[in-house]
């Protein structure tokens, strides 16, 4: 009878194995999908309550920066690019979205530490949860580029598919190295102010303000821009608006890919086997 | 015999004092902070457990590990069924949201799906007396609404195994009666209780053992007036 008895006991809070983490990860999110909405849900009106404007909100800011871009650019350039001012929106918005995406991920424990500390859930729901609010907004404000299109009368293609594609590359590249550091910052905040910083310095380095075919004309420019793997995204998505299929190099595709499923395969693997001794320190 | 509910075996957990990006890594216990040492009890199934001790004395600290918020550094912790830890009522409640709103979200941070939490919203509503009120935003709620609110919530679950933690004494005293009722039926529902207050008469009267703590350490377990005579003795020897 002992046997039988002991055998219902579980030990409490036991995870999967390490390396396992990042295919359990897809059971956890599945399981946990009305949570996840709720949470999205909570993240996206708390960011638009007592606002006049509310959701316009999401549209109004990437096209009034790209203004100010627009007009400092073409204080800089005598003769700028007529579709300049929709490239330099497309480069806000999908930075943006990696930004965000990379802060909220490596805040995720930080910001719930009160939950954390009430109910025991998967913490991973909390990185995903930002993630999917953020991927959301961006959809949102994507929605500028629609009357865009008509002012430079430019053809809907099918290719625009490739605008919410790029959103959801860019996200995907944040998450891994945001999941890695997010145990790190419990201990040391010093990864957040980093990571602000990263952002801010990543909008130049990132074709933002400037183009693909730009560094191209520059010749050694787009061989070392190629390791950014930003740089995909933001060109499938532009390449995307005016209808075509994108004509960058094969190699860096592969770059932008490879650092998002490896960074997204440690990222996970750290932070299922980090997490635990890491919430110690909220 | 009845079987086992709960098995806590030779836990310690220390929590890192000093911050330092290193420790995560590494497993130096220097500057550490023993919360709790080498603790092991067991709750057989349908009893109600209470645990006593001044604060700080890691109480909330072994719910937490029990629940599984904790991992601990040495021995583990087995259960059987599923856990939920009453506490800190209103975790995660958001001032934009409607009432309503909110207890979803709260509903689906404590594991129920979204079915249930439908089905459970008319009791939720009645039981927090919030009727006229649960569809505006949780800022115009007052804290006592709040935590009506919140107990509301966690008290439609039904777990096998509850871990309160100090969540009674809400509201006015017409609703603290009617929580303290709610919350006894819970005990008499749910399989095993694990309950941390300082409210011996509630002790006394519904504890089946009483665990004594002090400094991380279990001092006494067993009968519940020994174990509060235990407290005091420990207390006056303090003094």
């Amino acid at each position: 009878m002992g046997d039988g008895q002991e055998l219902q006991l579980k030990v409490v809070g036991e995870r999967s194995s390490s390396i396992l983490a990042p295919f359990s990860s897809f059971s956890v999110l599945f399981y946990h999908q009305f949570l996840i909405q709720n949470l999205i849900r909570k993240d996206i009106r708390g960011k638009y309550s007592n606002s006049f404007l509310g959701y316009i909100w999401t549209v109004l800011e990437p096209a009034l920066l790209s203004a100010v871009y627009y007009f400092l650019f073409i204080m800089i350039a005598d003769d700028p690019d007529p579709l300049y001012a929709v490239w330099v929106i497309i480069g806000v918005i999908i930075w943006t979205c990696f930004g965000k995406c990379l802060q909220s991920t490596v805040t995720c424990l930080t910001r719930n530490a009160s939950t954390i500390h009430l109910v025991y859930l998967p913490r991973l729901i909390f990185a995903y949860a930002s993630v999917g609010s953020t991927i959301w907004i961006t959809f949102m404000s994507s929605i500028v580029l629609l009357p865009l299109l008509i002012a430079y009368d430019l053809q809907i293609s099918w290719q625009l598919i490739f605008v919410p594609i790029a959103i959801l590359i860019a996200a995907f590249n944040a998450v891994g190295l945001g999941l890695l550091l997010a145990p790190i910052n419990c201990v040391n905040r010093d990864i957040e102010h980093t990571i602000r910083f990263i952002v801010r310095a990543g909008f130049f380095l990132s074709p933002v303000m400037w183009t693909w075919e730009m560094a191209i004309e520059r010749g050694w420019a787009s061989e070392v821009v190629i390791w950014n793997p930003m740089v995909f995204p933001i060109t499938l998505a532009r390449d995307g608006f005016l209808g075509k299929l994108t004509e960058f190099p094969i190699n860096g595709i592969m770059i932008s890919m490879t650092w998002g499923i490896a960074m997204w395969v440690i990222g996970t693997i750290v932070f299922n086997k980090y997490e635990r001794s890491a919430v110690k320190y909220l | 015999m009845k079987e086992v509910s709960i098995l806590v075996e030779e836990v310690s957990l220390s929590f890192p004092k000093k911050k330092s990006i290193l420790n995560i890594f590494s497993r130096s216990k220097s500057e550490d902070f023993l919360a709790l040492e080498n603790i092991s009890f067991s709750v057989k199934k349908g009893e109600v457990i209470g645990i006593i001790g001044r604060n700080g004395c890691g109480k909330s600290t072994l719910l937490r590990v029990i629940a599984g918020i904790f991992s601990p550094d040495m021995g583990q912790c087995k259960s059987s069924g599923k856990i939920s830890l009453l506490a800190g009522l209103g975790t995660g409640f958001t001032g934009h949201l409607t009432g309503r709103q909110n207890a979803l979200l709260y509903g689906s941070i404590l594991g129920h799906n979204e079915k249930l939490m439908k089905k459970l919203m008319p009791e939720i509503v009645s039981f927090s007396e919030l009727e006229s009120f649960i569809d505006e935003p949780l800022r115009t709620y007052s804290a006592g609404m709040k935590a009506r609110l919140g107990l509301a919530v966690a008290s439609a679950l039904n777990p096998e195994i509850l871990l309160i933690d100090e969540v009674l004494g809400v509201g006015d005293p017409v609703f603290k009666e009617k929580s303290k009722a709610k919350i006894l039926e819970m005990v008499a529902d749910a399989g095993t209780v694990v309950l941390v207050s300082h409210s011996f008469g509630l002790m006394t009267s519904i504890c089946d053992r009483v665990i004594h703590m002090n400094e991380g350490k279990i001092m006494f377990e067993g009968n519940s007036k020994e174990a509060i005579a235990s407290y005091y003795e420990s207390e006056e020897r303090r003094n």
